[in-house]
């Protein structure tokens, strides 16, 4: 997947309005909740087959943090 | 666990759901009627609709009217029905057995057995296990099971934790002993309960039980969860994080586990029905045992809610019944929640008795609360 996909996802499962940049922090979006969580743990599991866990999300800072964690899934 | 029936045939079912429904998007003042964090959920997790009873409405009142409708129905034989099993987490009394008050409503014979199991979102499955057992042992020939819940009754409309999730339904299953056909049915149940805390009413038993003085004020207490919530410990405690993360670890590879015991191809099983927990749960679990939504649907959770015990037997009624009463179908069905523990089985559903869902209709002698207590009050003194 490519990183512009996978920011187009990620806008998607949050439901943002705004668009997600690799930059942004990703504790300052108000849609970063629990519900957020779980369905991109779910996302990752059904589109990368990784499985990540909550803690390991909470502990997340930026998005790019996020894409390191699919690892070469993303491009 | 692994277990093979032979002999054990599923004739015919029936599901009654509440009239009263309930729609996420009439609750917004609950989330400060921020209308798009209501949208998100209904995207993700699938809340939107569930029914729920009015007070006084039990489980067992839901699965005598399904238990009616599938003997008329079906025309049974009162006579010939040899065990009543009733599968309940919320019943009328805590003794005697549920299954006894529901045996003389429904008029059946005293050769017929009676008994309870309790048993949460496995139960369904758990029943199947034990009338098939009983069926293939040869003890009885002829079993009627009924397998509701309302968890929606005692929780608080602002428990956002819960009161969202649960709807409340009641099913009746008949099966009966078969010798001239093969009609293989294969079960797997995995108990994992060093998570017996995760889904939890703490003080709804003798453990922690009302002593009718001050104390009692200790049980009721409002306290505030990490996430915010209230929550009191005669409420039910549910640790979603350990749930999410049993559900995901222990529900596919017993899935898999089964499909392998029975050496049935993936490719054979028509449908997949999970415990309807969420739409997310169950979208995840059937991707990841190669299932897509049609074969493995969610539909009866964002209308129904999910109704603990009776949502398996209320997804089969609600996506597929015309499918079971016209062909062959080979089901694999998985219950997984307290316990915590998962119970799946493979099933041959053919041409069989489907009522779908059907709206509750009170009989004429249901009793409110305050006639009940009435109703008791005369009798302990004798009038």
């Amino acid at each position: 997947m490519k990183q512009e996909e996978f920011l187009t996802e990620l806008e998607d499962i949050l439901q943002r309005e705004d668009s997600c940049k690799v930059e942004d922090n990703i504790e300052d979006y108000d849609e970063w909740d629990s519900l957020s969580k779980m369905a991109l743990m779910a996302f990752y599991d059904k589109q990368f087959g990784i499985k990540i866990s909550l803690s390991q999300l909470s502990e997340l800072k930026t998005v790019s943090d996020l894409i390191e964690l699919a690892g070469e899934n993303i491009q | 666990m692994f277990s093979k029936f032979q002999h054990v045939k599923i004739k015919g079912m029936s599901t009654v759901v509440p009239e009263k429904e309930i729609n996420i998007y009439d609750e917004a003042k609950y989330y400060g009627n921020n209308i798009k964090k209501i949208d998100r959920m209904r995207k993700i997790v699938g809340f939107h609709k569930r029914r729920v009873v009015e007070e006084g409405t039990t489980a067992s009142d839901l699965c005598i009217n399904a238990a009616d409708i599938l003997i008329k129905e079906m025309k049974l034989d009162r006579n010939q029905i040899d065990a009543i099993i009733f599968v309940v987490q919320r019943p009328d009394h805590s003794s005697p057995a549920n299954a006894y008050y529901i045996h003389n409503k429904l008029g059946l014979s005293e050769n017929c057995i009676a008994f309870d199991i309790r048993q949460g979102c496995t139960g369904w499955v758990y029943g199947l296990y034990t009338a098939g057992s009983l069926i293939e042992s040869k003890a009885v020939k002829n079993v009627l099971l009924l397998a509701g819940d309302t968890p929606s009754s005692g929780v608080d409309p602002a428990d956002r934790n819960v009161a969202p999730v649960f709807g409340d339904g009641g099913s009746a299953t008949f099966l009966e002993y078969c010798s001239d056909e093969i009609n293989d049915s294969y079960f797997n149940i995995t108990v994992k309960s060093e998570g017996y805390e995760a889904i939890i009413k703490p003080a709804s038993g003798y453990r922690l039980p009302f002593l009718y003085n001050e104390k009692d004020k200790e049980l009721t207490e409002w306290l505030t969860t990490p996430t915010g919530n209230k929550e009191r410990l005669v409420d039910l405690h549910l640790d979603g994080i350990a749930v999410f993360n049993f559900t995901m670890n222990c529900v596919p590879p017993n899935i898999e586990e089964l499909i392998e015991y029975s050496k049935i191809n993936k490719e054979d099983i028509d449908y997949l029905m999970l415990h309807q927990a969420n739409k997310q749960i169950v979208q995840t679990i059937s991707s990841r045992v190669g299932f897509n939504d049609e074969k493995a649907p969610y539909f009866s959770f964002e209308a129904l809610g999910n109704q603990s015990i009776c949502s398996i037997p209320t997804a089969i009624s609600f996506n597929i019944k015309d499918k079971v009463q016209e062909n062959k179908n080979k089901i694999l069905c998985c219950g997984f929640g307290n316990g915590l523990a998962v119970a799946s089985c493979v099933l041959n559903l053919d041409k069989i008795y489907c009522s779908g869902i059907r709206n509750y209709k009170p009989d004429e002698n249901h009793k409110s609360r305050e006639e009940y207590i009435d109703y008791w009050k005369k009798k302990i003194k004798g009038e």
